[in-house]
């Protein structure tokens, strides 16, 4: 199956990495962030101080206590930081020794539900974790590079290749429908089977998020929920299969203006150990736990622009306006929903409408095109999160 | 961290559009002579004061898009016009075409169509101005411009061919249309994505409309490229846009309706 997807934009914004990722996986420090995982509140099994091994349950979720979320390094639990309404912001694990935790491998789900690699599924619609006893329509692994400097997928799993056929194999255990690798084209990156199938992608971004590919293999509704997944969370959990324990290292790009690397560090790793000498960042950033791409930022000094761009850096910044229904917006969003309205109805918290568009079917990374093109300056992710959590609460009352 | 500038805010929008409104501004000056240098600055100076004046007076954001209308105002305007008349249909389009909803973007009509059809209603007896063939040329380059920004929408565009020509062939008087000021108009009134409508079934409707009220109103005033009848077309055009977008929403809706209806 391929599809060609049209709508998005072409400019690349800046070096594309190349070359051999660079080891930057002895890190100082790790942390676990509660930003990652929306709608969870944390019950805590750890205090500050406490010593802890690599794959020890850190917290659960209160609602589903068998949702634990683990401890990505064996050290000390150095910081638990809470936020407003004494919700997690984030846990940091200063680094000592090298203690891991290996689990039972017997039982798949028990075992993902354990070892923390549940919370790297992630649901569509709303996004959150999804319930331990539930079963999806459908599995989506996204195995196409979701922004235009992330690390090419392809290389990251020929590195690894038995590991994530493993588990795309485990994952037609969890679902009754299809697990679908999307990719881009190429030689298949499984071995296909019935259930197990590969389709193809092509296109500017945003062709490469899981949203347009899910809009269009399986768009779901209150009715069709599907999960997603990320391609290096698969390869984890194939050598966690493998093994029984837990695999910590990721593959990211760092990239400045003018240059661009893949580096291969830890999950949630202090952002200042990762980025090496490209930038200075504050000290309290780790890398969160779908990151794949991190970019300094600054002018792009070393793409083309038109004439009439120079212009336009010359007049001021302007205050918030309001909406304007451009086409612009249109040729960017590669879903069959009209964005303007759309917008209008995330803007106005009109819930009703933004779901009979099909909001049910977005999440915030399908419309940070917009909120970049829409000259209102809203933030259209954080507003169709909150229309979520509404019709979410809605679904359970 | 600072925040990541997005690319378009509404000064771009405006510059934007400026330069877009350069191209037929020059072929204008330079056919026309320093004597639209006047009426020109003038209208822009209008512009920019009403902009001024209310955002002081709402003690809100300073949004300089109706001096832009203005220029479109005074390309269009009749030489002849005298200058209080301009005057005074400039404000009223700009002021309760536009300002008074709370600026550009808030409001669904385009405060240039708004002023001209006052200064139509108000003073028929302006003279109808001579069409330039090459400002047409120059309006057509600023619409491929604003075409490939996607501020200018190729179904508007498209829709309102179509039914131009499917209307006009039994006629044959089709040669009437591409003149200067239906290339204008259609570029920068009925084309403005605040006065259209704003889905994509609903941009061709509403194109087709347009170009249906055009054909109508041309043939009674015996001018297909008449003033009035780009003006008037525009005016009523988007006054309907909202409504042709709720048709195109739920036509959206029953679809989705129907696929999750039938699917496994």
């Amino acid at each position: 199956m391929h599809f060609e997807i049209r709508r998005g934009i072409k400019s690349v914004a800046g070096p594309i990495p190349t070359g051999e990722p660079i080891d930057r996986r002895s890190v100082n420090a790790v942390a676990m962030m509660g930003g990652d995982y929306p709608n969870v509140v944390f019950d805590l099994r750890v205090k500050e101080g406490d010593m802890v091994r690599t794959g020890q349950t850190l917290c659960v979720d209160r609602h589903h206590p068998d949702v634990c979320f683990v401890a990505n390094a064996s050290g000390r639990v150095s910081k638990i930081r809470l936020g407003p309404r004494r919700r997690l912001e984030f846990l940091e694990i200063v680094i000592t020794g090298d203690d891991v935790i290996t689990f039972e491998t017997d039982d798949l789900r028990k075992l993902l539900l354990q070892s923390g690699a549940w919370t790297s599924f992630r649901t569509r619609p709303f996004g959150v974790i999804p319930e331990p006893a539930s079963f999806p329509a459908a599995i989506f692994v996204t195995a196409t590079e979701a922004t235009p400097q992330a690390p090419n997928p392809r290389e990251v799993i020929a590195a690894d290749t038995a590991n994530f056929q493993r588990c795309a194999e485990a994952l037609l255990q969890l679902t009754t429908g299809p697990v679908f690798v999307c990719q881009r084209q190429g030689t298949p990156l499984v071995a296909q089977g019935d259930r197990l199938r590969v389709a193809t992608f092509s296109g500017p971004y945003p062709s490469g998020c899981a949203g347009p590919q899910i809009h269009r293999l399986m768009p779901v509704s209150r009715q069709r929920m599907v999960w997603e997944i990320g391609y290096q969370d698969v390869i984890a959990i194939g050598h966690l299969l493998a093994t029984g324990r837990i695999m910590t290292s990721r593959v990211v790009s760092v990239s400045g203006p003018n240059q661009a690397e893949t580096v291969t560090t830890l999950l949630g790793a202090k952002l200042s150990d990762v980025v090496g000498s490209y930038m200075t960042v504050p000290n309290d950033q780790y890398l969160g736990r779908k990151t794949l791409q991190v970019t300094a930022q600054g002018t792009q000094a070393n793409t083309a622009r038109p004439f009439w761009h120079k212009i336009l850096d010359a007049l001021p910044a302007a205050p918030i306006g309001a909406m304007l229904p451009m086409e612009a917006l249109e040729r960017a969003f590669p879903f069959d929903i009209p964005p303007a309205p759309l917008m209008r109805a995330l803007a106005i918290g009109d819930v009703e409408t933004a779901e009979r568009l099909g909001c049910l079917e977005l999440l915030e990374e399908d419309l940070t095109l917009l909120s970049d093109l829409c000259t209102s300056g809203s933030d259209y992710g954080q507003l169709l999160r909150h229309t979520l959590i509404l019709l979410s609460n809605e679904r359970v009352g | 961290m600072g925040a990541i500038r997005p690319f378009w805010d509404t000064y771009r929008v405006t510059g934007v559009t400026f330069l877009a409104l350069l191209p037929p501004l020059i072929v204008i000056l330079v056919l026309r002579g320093p004597s639209m240098i006047a009426p020109l600055g003038f209208a822009f100076g209008l512009g920019f004061f009403w902009s001024f004046v209310f955002a002081k007076l709402r003690k809100s954001a300073f949004n300089w898009h109706s001096a832009i209308n203005a220029l479109i105002f005074a390309l269009l305007v009749p030489v002849a016009t005298p200058i209080f008349q301009t005057a005074l249909a400039l404000s009223f389009g700009l002021v309760f075409g536009d300002l008074i909803f709370g600026g550009r973007g808030r409001s669904f009509l385009n405060g240039a169509v708004v002023g001209l059809a006052f200064l139509m209603f108000s003073f028929p007896a302006a003279p109808p101005d001579i069409a330039l063939p090459q400002t047409a040329i120059a309006a057509t380059f600023s619409g491929a411009f604003l075409l490939a920004l996607g501020l200018l929408s190729w179904r508007i565009i498209a829709g309102f061919v179509i039914c131009a020509v499917a209307l006009l062939l039994p006629a044959a008087n089709w040669q009437d249309l591409p003149s200067a000021t239906v290339i204008l108009g259609l570029v920068f009134l009925i084309g403005d994505p605040v006065a259209g409508a704003s889905t994509h079934l609903g941009r061709w409707l509403y194109g087709a409309l347009t170009a249906a009220m055009l054909v109508v109103f041309g043939q009674a005033a015996g001018d297909l490229g008449s003033l009035s009848s780009v003006v008037f077309a525009a005016l009523l055009a988007s006054i309907f846009a909202p409504l042709l977008d709720q048709i195109a929403i739920q036509a959206h809706v029953r679809r989705r309706a129907r696929r999750q209806l039938y699917e496994p």
